[in-house]
Order: structure tokens, then sequence, then C-alpha cells
């Protein structure tokens, strides 16, 4: 038993260290996220459609298993946890090696190795240090860095490109774990809400995605907000022009709007929706008194305003979009698209209490039987508000960061090829001295043959000018060894 | 004796129907353009407008894809040389078409799906030429061009008026995400068709594409009969033609119209693809090769049924009026109402065609594709360019998100679906490169990759809710 209990942490290290663990563990996640989207889920669809889509016990059951919130489940947090764990174990079991083969590349050109290269090719030449000397400029003009190798029977050159693209596969990972780190952290610290401000209002209150409210340690205040449309009527444009209070103190302003967020403190506020409070704010009216002359005033809701010494005027109901049924005025929608308004007229002397109603988009103007006033309407005032969606993510920065470094170890690990060259000058099968040049890509081998071939190319010119090549085969195309030199 | 026959058989349509077929084709697109010409003329205006635009490429798109499957058929070269140039003047009329809506608009054309329809035509028929050109693969220009012809007939249905941005598409992340979109979809578009030919090169038995080729048709005649089989009839979506959209009954609610009898010959057409699949499950299960001739006839009368049913649907749905269940009285439909419909039934044919070709040509095919090694390693490589583009069109996505929704991952059915799509690419890539997964395993994973990309592309766009609503 105590030989078994000890082998648990090894056995889980080997479980998880496992590339077949982590495509297993790679593939629920997939099959629990597309169940996210098929599922219809709880935040974002609200409880009347969900009560409509699914029978009461499916949806108790759904509930149960956090099937209508996946994302935010225990069980799919540990799913993205134990990939996490896999990726990196995975890693560090497969580092040492490649490490080691960054860290100390094989510089050596023994016999056995020669064998193994993929591409290789032998040129008969008449010195070996002289042609070593001229295969050295040829790399160097070709731009390789070349290494002389020595310590060994024979002397060689080794040059290579690219080494650390052998890397980039880690820098990958890490970008991977980067961004989950940053998605942690904001699924720990972060949160994200809602804030309505109408017009002058003051509030630092959010309600948040997940339910409940919480307080900003600042405030934030509408100046004033507005929309443009287009010709056809939908939106062009949404504003906001906000401050931030902070003890009382505005200590920061800005006008923003859709895809230009306002930053205080880590907060981010957006522009997300707007629209009308379906409060009235104001109704302008030209009002004529019984001697003839008119003026302009404003009223708003419930508040007489003075017409003469003895008369007073108020807005006494508002109908946003009405409709007249048995002689009496209904309310269709809060949409203020046909409003009407209702003025009470008093007369203190008299006692007379007149009601007018105004419809501007029939006759604008109203007149009373009780009253030798008359009112024109002029313009109405709707109230409304800006709707901002307040967002704190702490861990935003180490997503964006590691998205970045995924672009470069991506573009690395793909399209930069460690490319590697040895040259050594040796016997061949048959007794000459020729100089023997091998070389190896980890990826793209086609177009390394072609390359390999050009560098060849320059070699053979270089050892060419050097007049290292014996006079007899100098005419000739060197041949190719495709089979090892054995 | 065998060698013999087929050379025999090689040679005879490369003289006679060789010049048959591009006479076909040269006249068809030149009669097209003259009517189309004075109809444009007619009518007045401009020439270079972007539907006429749009007209041209179809017609030559067509044409190409018609010379590039004659090629495919009968193994002439000649017809490349003229196919690809059609598909080049298809394409600067594609071209043209773009730079039209976007001097237009004074905006790139990826706002809504007409749009980005639009510029995916344009990457495909690129691709195909480089291709052809660069990687000397010529017969993918048998499988793009029609896939480009559909794409263009959908676009026409689709309503393409210039619309204002909304103001969360204002942004200049919206053109880098959807270009990325869009290239990384194409090269997986690439590479799908890559690893179908290397299939085809590798010996992929020609009863399993049979198998995969009528389960495609009969899911898709089954998903319709299901959906919109109604008393014999067919519910189409009724379509307003002076706001040019769908007519709806409330909130989200299309009203539907009954197209009568037109039902039962969608369930012919689901039975006429089935049949061919039962037979293959049979000889399967029988071991006997017998049922398999039997199947290929199948298919075939298959294939002329849902020919037959193209054309019933487009001769009775296209501007007529019928009833509809839920409201009294007669309402129009029109073809524009039911574009996935017809996008369906497009792609039935298609597939069921290739089939065809293949099972009559496999060997020519097989002489004009390069070698099964090549494929593989070049669809290794067409995901290589499709995998770090997806994650630049994700890492762009989730940045764009942040500044418009205040959030860079809601876990949107869109978002989910793209990192789906991203983690089976990975799948593949760590496959072939820790396990050394090469041939058949990769090429069925580079498949599964493509239907999760259309999935994300069409699928979620069309059957999952979501913030990404606009394509």
């Amino acid at each position: 038993m105590a030989v078994s209990l000890q082998s648990i942490p090894k056995r889980i290290h080997k479980t998880f260290a496992n590339l077949r663990t982590g495509v297993v563990l790679l593939i629920l996640t997939g099959i629990a996220a597309a169940l996210g989207t098929f599922i219809l889920q709880r935040p974002a669809t609200d409880a009347d459609k969900l009560a409509r889509a699914y029978s009461p016990a499916t949806l108790q059951w759904l509930d149960r298993l956090g099937l209508t919130d996946v994302f935010h489940t225990w069980w799919f947090l540990t799913l993205l946890g134990l990939v996490s764990i896999s990726i990196v174990l995975v890693s560090i079991d497969r580092f040492p090696n490649a490490w080691r083969f960054y860290a100390r590349p094989y510089r050596k050109t023994d016999p056995h190795f020669r064998g193994a290269l993929p591409n290789k090719v032998e040129l008969p030449i008449t010195d070996s240090e002289d042609a070593l000397n001229a295969a050295e400029r040829a790399l160097k003009k070709s731009g390789w860095p070349v290494e002389r190798i020595d310590g060994q029977h024979e002397p060689a050159l080794y040059a290579e490109r690219h080494r650390f693209s052998v890397m980039a596969v880690y820098i990958v990972h890490a970008s991977l774990l980067l961004i989950f780190a940053g998605g942690m952290i904001d699924g720990v610290f972060g949160y994200n809400g809602f804030l309505a401000l109408q017009k002058g209002q003051t509030s630092n209150v959010i309600e948040l995605r997940t339910g409940g409210t919480r307080a900003l340690p600042f405030a934030l205040r509408c100046d004033s907000a507005g929309q443009e449309k287009y010709a056809d009527g939908s939106p062009k444009r949404w504003w906001s022009k906000l401050a931030v209070v902070e003890n009382g103190q505005e200590v920061e302003r800005k006008e923003i709007v859709v895809n230009d967020p306002l930053i205080h403190k880590g907060l981010r506020f957006y522009q997300a929706s707007f629209g009308n409070t379906g409060k009235l704010e104001g109704l302008q009216v030209a009002v004529t008194s019984p001697g003839g002359s008119a003026r302009d005033m404003t009223l708003a809701m419930n508040a007489p305003v003075q017409l003469d010494p003895k008369t007073t005027v108020m807005l006494a109901e508002y109908i946003p979009d009405f409709f007249v049924g048995d002689n009496q005025i209904f309310k269709r929608s809060d949409d203020p698209v046909n409003p009407a308004f209702r003025l009470q007229v008093k007369n203190a002397a008299s006692g007379d209490d007149a009601k007018l109603w105004i419809f501007p988009a029939y006759n604008s103007t109203a007149q009373g039987q009780q009253t030798d006033y008359k009112f024109d309407y002029r313009d109405m005032q709707m109230g409304y508000f800006t709707g901002l969606e307040v967002s704190h993510e702490p861990g935003q920065w180490l997503v964006w960061a590691g998205c970045l470094l995924m672009g470069c170890g991506l573009f690395v690990a793909f399209y930069l090829v460690h490319m590697r060259v040895w040259i050594t000058a040796v016997p061949d099968a048959r007794g000459r001295l020729v100089l023997w040049i091998g070389g190896q890509a980890n990826k793209n081998r086609d177009r390394f043959e072609q390359k390999f071939n050009e560098l060849v190319d320059n070699i053979r010119t270089e050892l060419e000018g050097a007049a290292v090549i014996p006079p007899s085969i100098k005419k000739q195309k060197p041949e190719l060894t495709l089979a090892g030199t054995k | 004796m065998a060698t013999r026959a087929r050379v025999v058989r090689m040679e005879q349509p490369a003289t006679t129907g060789g010049n048959a077929l591009l006479l076909l084709v040269g006249l068809t697109i030149t009669f097209l353009l003259i009517v189309a010409l004075f109809g444009a003329a007619k009518a007045g205006g401009s020439l270079f407008t972007e539907s006429n635009l749009l007209y041209v490429a179809l017609i030559f798109y067509a044409g190409a894809g018609a010379l590039y499957m004659g090629f495919g058929v009968t193994g002439t070269m000649r017809y490349v040389k003229f196919a690809s140039v059609a598909t080049a003047i298809g394409w600067v009329a594609n071209t043209l078409a773009v730079a039209h809506r976007w001097y237009l608009s004074g905006r790139p054309p990826f706002a809504s799906i007409y749009e980005m329809l639009l510029s995916f035509v344009w990457t495909v028929a690129l691709l195909t030429l480089v291709a052809e050109k660069k990687f000397d693969v010529k017969i993918i220009g048998s499988i793009t061009m029609p896939l480009a012809v559909v794409c263009v007939i959908l676009m026409q249905l689709l309503p393409s008026e210039v619309r204002p941005l909304v103001p969360a598409l204002q942004s200049t992340w919206l053109h880098v995400h959807v270009t990325l979109a869009m290239l990384a979809y194409a090269a997986c578009a690439v590479s799908f068709a890559l690893a179908m030919m290397f299939l085809i090169q590798d010996g992929f038995a020609t009863e399993n594409f049979l198998a995969c080729t009528t389960a495609i048709v009969s899911a898709i005649y089954l998903a319709i009969v299901f959906t919109r089989f109604d008393n014999g009839g067919l519910s189409v979506t009724a379509w307003d033609a002076s706001t040019k959209s769908d007519m709806f009954l409330g909130r989200g609610m299309r009203l539907f119209v009954t197209v009568p009898d037109l039902g039962w010959l969608f369930v012919i057409a689901a039975l006429g693809a089935m049949v061919p699949l039962a037979l293959f499950v049979m000889g399967r299960w029988k071991k006997d090769e017998s049922f398999l001739a039997v199947a290929n006839k199948a298919v075939f009368i298959g294939t002329l049924l849902q020919v037959v049913v193209l054309a019933a649907f487009v001769l009775r749905a296209r501007n007529a009026s019928y009833p509809s269940p839920d409201q009294d009285g007669l309402f129009p439909t029109s073809l524009a109402a039911s574009p996935f419909l017809l996008g369906g039934m497009v792609t039935g044919i298609f597939a069921s065609l290739l089939y065809l070709m293949l099972l009559w040509r496999r060997s020519d095919l097989e002489g004009l594709l390069p070698s099964a090694d090549t494929l593989d390693r070049v669809t290794y490589k067409a995901i290589c360019i499709a995998f770090p583009l997806l994650t630049g069109m994700i890492a762009t996505g989730a940045y764009w998100a942040n500044r418009t929704w205040g959030s860079y991952w809601s876990w949107d059915p869109k978002e989910t679906w793209a990192a789906i799509t991203w983690l089976v690419y990975a799948g593949y890539l760590h496959m072939r490169i820790t396990r050394g997964w090469r041939g058949r395993r990769a090429a069925y994973f580079a498949i599964l990759g493509f239907g999760v990309v259309i999935f994300t592309f069409l699928g979620v766009t069309y059957l999952l809710p979501g913030l990404h609503a606009y394509a």
C-alpha cells in the first residue's frame, strides 16, 4: 500500500504530462463550449425565455448540471485549469531535451553523423585548409555566421541560422498561459456592470452583470448625451459628455462615443446604449393673451406658471402616443411619436378651471371656452438616459501581452526555419580528398534543398576562385551523392 | 489491354470534344454578355454599376467552372489555359465591383453577409489563380469556381444595398478583424480541397466517397423536409418586395407561406439521396459488390431528381403569392426569401456532380493531380498559413470587442465557435508535429476543421443567437 501511495503523485504527474491527456482535455473543453452555445445561457437570456424554451423538469436538470451557465460553472473552470496544468507539465517534460538541443547544438562531423544527414554534397579539392577558407568566405558572403570546429580528427566548419525557432513552441505555450492567467485574474478581481445616467445625474452605483450592485470609488456625472441618426432612422452615433467626480471634485472630463471609452483608475466606461426615460422634461408653447400679445414659455409637469396676476397655467398630463376611443384618450405606447398634452388654466378670481388638449400631430393650437388664452405648440424635450457599460479588467494587459507574444511565437514557429550546415575536408570512398558539405532543416525541407543547392553553388564558385579544384575535373559537374557515404 | 483502352479514351475527347466545349462556353459567355449589354443599354444609366460588374464576374466564373470541370473529366490541358483566362477576367470584374462598392460607401466591404461573400469570392478566385500558377494544382478550379458561382448567386438574393454602419461597427478593427477572418477561412477552404484531393490520390475507396456524398445530400434534404414540410407543401418565408426584406408577424417571428405540393418533391429528393446510401450500407453488410453498381446508378438518378426539384422550386417560388397558415390572404414570396434553401440545394447538386466526376474519371484524375505526398505536405502548409491568421482574427476580434462591448471575451456563440475552430486546428498541428500524423488521419482532421469553419461562418449566424449579429 505504502508503495502505491507514494507513486500516486508521480502517476498524476505522468497522466497530465501526457500529450494524449492534453488532447482529451481539449476535446472535452470543446464539447462543453459547444454545449454552451446550443443551450440558452442564463445571464444573457432572461428567465421568461428560458421557461418558454424548456420544460420545468428539463430546466431544473440543466440548472443543476450548470448547463444554463456553462462558462461560469466550477466544472468548466476546472477543465480550463486542467488544460493549463497539462500544457505546463507537457512543456516541462519536453523542455530539457529541447533546451539541450538549443544550448549545445551538435557541431561535429563524425562519419556516422555524416551518413545520416539528408542533404549532402562532395566537391573534390586539392588542399583542405584552402578549401575550408574558401567555403568560410562563401558562407559569410551568403550571410551565414560560421564557426570553426577544432578538437576532432579533421578540421570542420559549422554554420546555422534561426536556432531560436526550436524554442518558439514554448513561447506559444507560455503566451497561452499568459492569456489564461489574465482571464483568471479578471474572473476573480474583475467585474462588469451597467450604469444608466440621465442628464445632470451623478452616480457611483452600478448594476453588476452577475446580479446585485456595486459602489465605485468615484462617481460619474453625465453633463449631456445624445444621438445622431442616419436618414433611414438607424443610429449613427451615440455620445455622452461625462465627468469623473471624486470627493465632490471634478477630476476628469471626456466625451465618449461607441468604440472610445472613458478610462479612469482601471475602470472603463463604454457608450453602450441611449434611450429616453419616457418622462417629459419640458414643453415649449407660445401663449397668446386675450390682448393679442404673444410670448414663448416653457412648461414642466405639474408646475404652475403665472400668466397674469390672476391666472396660472400648468402642464397636467402628458401621453407620449395617444389614441381616442369612446371619447376618451388612451396611451398606446411609450414612444413619443404621437403625443398629447393637457394644460390646466386656473383663474383665481372667477374660479374657472379650463382643461385644454394639445395634439401636435393634428392641431398645434389649443383654445378653450373657459379661458381667453390661446396656446401654440412649439417644441418638446424628452428626458433621456445614456447607458454605460462599466468594466474593470485588471488582467486584460496580460491577455494582450499574451496575444502579441503568441503572434511572434507563431510567426517564428511556422516561418523561421532552423537551418544547419556542416563542412569538412575528408577523403571520399575512392580515397580522393573532397570538401564534404551537409545540411539539415527542421521544417520546409523542399525549400531548404533549394537554399542548400544555392549555397553549394556559391562555395563551388569560391573554390574555383581560390584554385583548389583539381584541374582534371574542373569542367565536370560535381557529383551529388544521395546515398550514404559508406 | 486495359491501359490501351484508356489511352484511346483519353485521346478522343481531346481532339473532337475539346473544341466543342470551348466553343460552347465561349459562345455562351458572348451571348450572355451581349444580352446583358442590350439590357443595360435599354435601361440606360451607367454600365459600370456594381451589379453589372458582378454579373460579368458571374458569367466568367461559371464559364471557368465549366472548363475546369471539363478538364477534370477529359483531361484536356487546353481547357485549363482558357479556364484560367476566364477566371482572371472574372476576378478583374469582381475586383472592380469591390472597388465600386468601396468607393461608394467609403469603407471596405465587410459589414454584412453580402459584403463578406463579395470579399470571400474575390479571395477564393485569387487563391485559385495562385494555386494554379504557383503550385501547379490545376484541378482546384473545378471545386473553387463552382463554389464562387454558388456564392455569387447567393449574393444576388441577399439584400445588397449599402447600409450605413451602426455605431459598434465604426472601427478600424472591423477591417483588420474581417480581413484576417476572410483570409483564414479561404486558407481553410483551400486546405479542405487539398485534403479531398489527397484522399483521391491516396486510394480512398470510391464507395466511401459515395457514402459521404449521399450522407451530405440526404442531410440537406432531410433538414429541409423536417423544418419546412407542411401538409405536402413547402413553407418559405414571405417576401416584401418594397422593403426588400422578409415579412414579419411580430418581433422575430417570420411570416411563412406554403407552396402547395412542393413538399412532396423534396421528400422524393430526400429518398433519392437515401437510396444509394442504404444500398451502400447493404453492400457493406452483405459484403456484396453488386449493390455498389446499383448505388452508383441511383446517385445519377438522385442527381437528376435534385435538378428537377431545384427547377421546380425556382419556377414556383419565384415572385408568386401563396396562402399562409398563420394569416388569411395571399402573400408574395421570392427566391430572395430563401437563400439558404437554395444554397443547400445547389451544394447538394454540386457535391453529387463532383462524385460522379470522380466515379467516371478517377484514373484520369489521379494522373492529373500531384502525388499524394505533395498534397499531404501542401495541406499542412495551407493550415500553417490558416492557423496564425485564425489566431490573429480571434485576437483582433477580442481587442475590438473590448473597445466596444467592454469585455474581450463574453462566450458569445460566434466567439466560442471561433475558439473551437482554433482548437481543432491546434489539435491537427500537435498530432502532426509531435505524433507524426500523416496522410489519412491528417486529411480527416483537415476536413473536420473546414466543417467547423463553415459552421462558425454561416451556421452560428443563422442558428445560434448572439451579439455577433451582423455576420
